[in-house]
């Protein structure tokens, strides 16, 4: 096996931050603990202030009966009302379409990416609508500062927006020669959904939608499913909860407390001056994802993947850089535990699919059909000179499994994270040891 | 495994309404289940049709894989539907080895998988883990492999009447096809001790969080299934990890996953992170595409590893619920069960794992026309008094995980992991929405 930087790095900052830790058994290493909920940087399935999907394909060009299509569903798991801030991004890591969804206490919204992509329709709600007899009154969210923009939230776009939204999400392409995005038959991105406290129209690309809209209530949870109708080339379906990222610590008002987590989620978007305002989880940077290819059931396995967008905000046509974002290795074991490292194409756009036979993994050696990948998938930008990043860190990364079989199964569930965000071993200075 | 030890201990700092706790970012440093490699994995529930051709028959499979450069060895238990350990047997895994484990091999093909310590080990794996016993290479020489017709026979019986020995009395339920759960735990030797003893905890049972796996459930029937769903294993860490057999350590876990199991004078020697007790579970039943959701439950039975055979008739009667259970529908219409009327409280109850679809009417009803929405369920058993003769080692909800399970139109199914609502450390979860 090639060596891999991230070990040594790893055992570097052991070794140096040994001080921080009690061995007081052989072996046995306690680090500080917290078993409070909301107080970890682990990543669970628990109620969060946002949520992430982390790659969706919507066939635009085919009738709803056969269009490839990923719909999803939002709960606010608690009895005030909350507002749901949506961005469809592109899979260079650009805004192409946002909206609010308004939730009484204990709402479920579900939504078709098709119907708003491809129809133009966002969801309809209102924060007129009538509450639940357990749920608070819609005024009740001493958090939200104004519901008098979400009378009348959702319903049809104009044509000239479903043209832009496509254009970008299928060709990257809007006014001008910039490239947001990649350019594929389908439309391509992933979505983000946060608690916030209005209607707001801001930006995500704005400062101000960080250090005044949004919120740090862990409320929402969700999952997805992809549906594949298609009986020529699908036939199945895949579905997992969306990645839930929760605000640590959570509550109060847009702009309040800094948080005790290294580096956040929004780290690039945030303000300048205040770098941690989103509060959120950070992802993990490196992965353990199985595979599966051929053998008598045709198996194929493809991985979806979010990346960190290698651009801060204000990059404009920058974002095409988006297009190709490193990694750092990734090692193949099959089931004798042979590894293989690659030597393709070492970059993904910021959300991407490949399947585990294509050039961009290590190729497999021997008669073995299935194993695993070690996968480090950091683009190295933290610690370049123009970093978008506030702190030098890996980047944020997500992988979820989708495999296939037979032309009739299909089952999608997250890649196992080998340590979690807040694991940072680029210690004081930028340098990877 | 000394695994990642960047250990910085924040506190956070105060503001209005964010709630002021010791944030902690190390990893295995958190009550939080995510999918990080972890000590123990569970697989919640699984079915199988050992006497259907494998072609027809419903199957789980699932796989394991060590993370780690060093082997490790793993002892897959596999409990009855009331929680009684029906067999068990050890795996040797060699440094980054994946293994898949067919349910329908052990129980129709009478074999288990058949591993050895003397396997050729991969190139960048080590030979030695210094946390084995010094005879487990001898040990694991020949782990696994078939079953003798006895053995398999009783252990289909067990899973699928359970009748084990006394005829008087029953291990498990009756069901047409294998019913049960499996764990998976990291261990030191290839060791015969059961978990209901205390050698098993006591020298045993190890503490690096190397391990991950999925699982996934095949229904290859085209007229009746033709669908999959997968999920990775509930991953459960030991915190803090390391260090070898019976090495009693200070943990924040205020209680642990094997607490009933584990040794009167050490009830937190196993480390596993415990498992919450309340979730929310969202639900289609009907609609266009015929939806139908099923909700897999695992519960912590309530007798303990000293208990007789025939009490494990207790774990078949485990109230669903002690406070209550709502239904929301898509317009929050919010319908409760408490089981409790003028006359006192009675509830339903399930066994240690069961499939109930989310239109039992175990659960409260759906009032309106809506087809979809989402169940909050506090599944605590009640049986975690703090008093002498409960089966917990402290004052404490039980422990549960519940998988949502979606299928529509005879041909898609999927598998996800409800959200829990407060991880497994809360000691006092909501007992209402």
């Amino acid at each position: 096996m090639k060596a891999v930087p991230w070990l040594f790095a790893f055992m570097a900052t052991t070794a140096a931050l040994a001080g921080t830790t009690r061995a007081v058994r052989p072996g046995v290493l306690i680090p500080p603990s917290a078993v409070d909920n909301n107080s970890s940087c682990d990543i669970g399935t628990y109620p969060a202030a946002t949520l992430l999907l982390p790659y969706f394909e919507v066939e635009t060009r085919k009738h709803v009966n056969d269009a490839g299509n990923t719909i999803f569903s939002v709960v606010n798991t608690s009895r005030q009302p909350q507002i749901a801030r949506v961005t469809i991004w592109t899979d260079y890591g650009y805004p192409a379409l946002w909206f609010n969804v308004f939730l009484t206490g204990y709402d479920v919204a579900s939504l078709s990416l098709y119907d708003v992509i491809v129809n133009g329709v966002l969801p309809q709600t209102s924060s007129s609508a009538q509450a639940g007899a357990r749920s608070r009154p819609n005024d009740a969210n001493p958090n939200i500062v104004s519901v008098d923009e979400c009378k009348s939230l959702g319903g049809p776009l104009p044509q000239t927006t479903i043209d832009s939204v496509v254009a970008l999400l299928t060709a990257g392409t809007a006014e001008g020669e910039c490239h947001y995005g990649g350019n594929h038959p389908m439309a391509v991105g992933y979505v983000t959904v946060d608690v916030v406290n209005s209607c707001s129209k801001a930006s995500p690309l704005d400062p101000d939608y960080y250090a005044k809209t949004l919120l740090f209530d862990n409320v929402l949870s969700g999952d997805y499913e992809r549906v594949m109708p298609d009986k020529a080339v699908g036939n199945y379906a895949g579905g997992n909860p969306f990645v839930h990222i929760r605000a640590i610590p959570e509550g109060g008002p847009a702009g309040s407390v800094s948080s005790g987590l290294p580096y956040t989620f929004y780290d690039r978007l945030t303000p300048k001056a205040a770098r941690r305002i989103d509060r959120r989880q950070p992802l993990p940077s490196t992965f353990a994802a199985r595979f599966i290819e051929g053998g008598t059931a045709a198996f194929h396995t493809e991985y979806t993947m979010w990346r960190e967008a290698a651009t801060s905000a204000a990059a404009g046509c920058g974002v095409a850089a988006n297009a190709n974002v490193p990694y750092a290795s990734i090692v193949r074991f099959d089931e004798y535990e042979n590894p293989t490292v690659g030597a393709g194409n070492r970059a993904f756009p910021v959300a991407a699919s490949a399947a585990t036979t294509s050039s961009a993994f290590p190729p497999r050696v021997g008669a073995s059909v299935s194993g695993w990948m070690f996968l480090e998938l950091d683009n190295r930008a933290g610690v370049s000179a123009a970093s978008p990043y506030s702190v030098a860190r890996p980047s944020q990364n997500w992988i979820v499994i989708k495999m296939q079989a037979e032309g009739r199964y299909g089952v999608e569930y997250d890649a196992t994270a080998i340590g979690n965000g807040c694991t940072n071993p680029i210690p004081n200075g930028g340098a990877y040891k | 495994m000394k695994r990642i030890a960047i250990a910085l201990l924040f506190v956070a700092a105060t503001a209005s309404a964010a709630v002021n706790r010791t944030i902690a970012t190390a990893n295995a440093a958190s009550c939080d289940i995510g999918t990080y490699a972890a000590a123990t994995l569970l697989l919640p529930y699984f079915e199988v049709e050992y006497d259907q051709p494998q072609s027809e028959a419903l199957n789980t499979v699932f796989t394991v894989i060590n993370t780690s450069n060093a082997p490790q060895i793993v002892r897959v238990t596999i409990w009855t539907d009331w929680g009684f350990p029906a067999d068990y047997f050890s795996m040797y895994l060699t440094g980054y080895d994946a293994h898949t484990v067919s349910m329908y091999d052990i129980l129709a093909r009478m074999n288990f998988p058949a591993t050895s310590s003397a396997m050729q080990v991969g190139s960048s794996s080590q030979s030695s883990n210094r946390n084995f016993y010094e005879e487990a290479s001898n040990w694991c020489l020949h782990a696994g492999g078939p079953l003798t017709p006895e053995r398999a026979r009783r252990l289909q019986q067990m899973l699928t009447t359970g009748q084990r020995g006394d005829a008087g009395c029953r291990v498990g339920g009756t069901h047409a096809h294998a019913v049960g759960y499996v764990t998976i735990d990291v261990v030191n030797s290839c060791s015969g001790d059961s978990a209901l003893s205390d050698e098993y905890w006591k020298e045993v049972i190890l503490y690096d969080n190397v391990l991950t796996g999925d699982y996934e459930r095949i229904n290859p029937k085209a007229t009746s299934g033709n669908y999959a769903g997968g999920n990775p294993l509930v991953h459960i860490r030991a915190v803090p990890e390391g260090g070898a057999a019976g090495t009693s350590v200070a943990s924040l876990l205020p209680y642990t996953f094997y607490d009933r199991y584990t040794p009167r004078d050490a009830r937190h020697l196993d480390r596993r992170q415990p498992l919450p007790a309340v979730f929310a579970a969202r639900y289609i039943n009907g609609g266009r595409d015929s939806f139908q959701t099923n909700f897999v439950v695992w519960r912590e039975g309530v007798v303990d590893r000293e208990t007789s055979e025939c009490d494990y008739a207790k774990n078949a009667a485990l109230a669903l619920f002690t406070p209550m259970v709502v239904r929301f529908d898509e317009h929050e219409n919010a319908v409760a069960t408490t089981g409790c009327d003028e006359n006192g409280c009675s509830y339903p109850v399930t066994g240690a794992t069961s499939l109930i679809s989310a239109a039992s009417p175990l659960f409260p009803p759906a009032t309106s026309g809506d087809v979809a929405g989402w169940i909050w369920m506090n599944l605590d058993n009640g049986a975690g008094t703090g008093k002498a003769g409960s089966p917990y080692s402290s004052r404490r909800p039980s422990q549960n995980w519940v998988i949502v399970q979606m299928y529509a139109e005879g041909r898609y199914a999927v598998d996800f992991d409800a959200t829990s609502i407060a991880n497994g450390c809360t000691a006092a979860p909501p007992t209402e929405p």
